[in-house]
């Protein structure tokens, strides 16, 4: 009895479903936990600086549209937070007015509001001077 | 007993045989498996198909493509219902094809004309008798459900016959002692028939699968509600997007491709069984 149990549990047909069963539940565990829909990072100046209160912009990214998210100022060391991100695919930019703004850069994640610390900073370009 | 001694050239000349045949099997699986493996290339990078000189390897392959399609479309939705009709359709071939193979593997007049008008309806197309199914799952009141969705292919005339070559295999003493013992006809197919038809339940269970899982025009006709969608219209969904949705598409096409591979790996030996049961005498 005890050996058709185990000749059962052990079957390919028995044993697949499980595992991918028990994959998709442990995923879904980490997603739980690591959903907090955080995103931080550091704006830096031209010369490498940590820039204050510089504007940081976020953008939710669709299939044909990309939508506002708000916007936040970043802190005297120049890290910034949002707490709000509910999207798997963001666009940030950084603007400091009347100096310059940074490049717009993609950030995928692995799944919907995932809370993510930015590799690299974004960096403030100097607008090119206006020739009125 | 005295040695052969034609044996070691013989060997070493199947041996060779063996070498070729197996060269020519990579060569053929080879191309067999190059669009599988653009697929799930294209699904990795989003590159271009028509891109030249095409590139074989991934250039910076990524996962995010897969994670646009479960969040941009109703995907799991789409998953959900597609398991449901199939869920109905495997039930209901498994159990129908079964009654219906069983009743052909006895004696009766005009058993002939049945066998012969079920193998001349075989020739005829499915979009032939759309208008008539769809009045009748109409007239049913299951239009736009899942029950409607899987009706069509509650049955299959080709499984019915790989239950048929199966259960001709079976001694007719067995089902004889199974009737002494008390047996009714369904406990017969349930308790004699259907155990010792391993490989044909598992044909059953794959063909059903994927002719429910890929069907594309039966649930376009009869399914209005967007939330009763299968995946294969959600796929046709993609292309009426204007964007570049090459890698998403990809993906989307992997991901529907990829429950029906499993299965069938899980059950590959059991369905080559199936299907070559009663192929061949003795």
């Amino acid at each position: 009895m005890t050996t058709t149990w185990l000749s059962l549990i052990g079957h390919r047909f028995v044993l697949i479903p499980f595992c991918l069963a028990l994959t998709a539940a442990s995923w879904n565990g980490y997603v739980s936990l690591h959903d907090g829909g955080l995103v931080r990072g550091v704006v830096l100046g031209p010369g490498g600086a940590p820039v204050a209160g510089a504007k940081v912009s976020m953008m939710e990214k669709n299939f044909t549209t990309n939508s506002d998210r708000g916007s936040t100022r970043t802190r005297a060391d120049g890290s910034f937070e949002f707490t709000n991100n509910r999207s798997h695919n963001i666009l940030l930019r950084a603007a400091v007015d009347g100096v310059g703004r940074s490049e717009q850069i993609t950030v995928r994640l692995y799944f919907r509001s995932q809370n993510v610390t930015l590799d690299a900073p974004l960096t403030i370009k100097l607008d090119a001077p206006r020739n009125d | 007993m005295t040695a052969n001694p034609h044996r070691p050239r013989r060997a070493a000349a199947r041996r060779k045989h063996h070498w070729s045949l197996h060269v020519g099997l990579l060569a053929v699986s080879f191309f067999m498996l190059v669009p599988f493996y653009w697929v799930l290339k294209t699904s990795l990078t989003g590159e271009n198909i028509f891109v030249y000189p095409p590139k074989l390897l991934p250039n910076d392959p990524h996962p995010f493509y897969y994670v646009d399609v479960w969040y941009l479309i109703p995907f799991a939705r789409y998953l959900a219902n597609s398991a449901i009709v199939s869920a109905l359709a495997i039930t209901a071939n498994v159990v129908f094809n079964a009654m219906a193979a069983y009743a052909l593997t006895k004696h009766f007049r005009g058993r002939g004309l049945i066998i012969t008008l079920l193998l001349s309806c075989m020739m005829i197309p499915f979009q032939t008798t759309i208008v008539p199914a769809y009045l009748i799952t109409g007239k049913l009141g299951l239009l736009n459900s899942y029950l409607g969705m899987a009706l069509p292919t509650f049955s299959t005339i080709v499984c019915i016959f790989v239950y048929k070559a199966s259960f001709d295999a079976v001694p007719k003493s067995l089902i004889d002692a199974a009737r002494i013992d008390g047996l009714s006809e369904l406990q017969v197919i349930m308790k004699i028939m259907i155990p010792l038809s391993a490989s044909a339940v598992a044909t059953n269970v794959i063909l059903s699968f994927i002719w429910s899982w890929n069907n594309f025009m039966w649930p376009l006709i009869i399914v209005r509600d967007p939330n009763m969608q299968t995946l294969p219209l959600g796929l046709s969904r993609f292309l009426t997007y204007h964007e570049n949705t090459t890698g998403a598409l990809y993906a989307f096409c992997v991901m529907v491709l990829l429950p029906g591979i499993l299965l069938f790996l899980m059950a590959q030996r059991e369905f080559i069984r199936g299907l070559t049961s009663g192929a061949t005498k003795g």
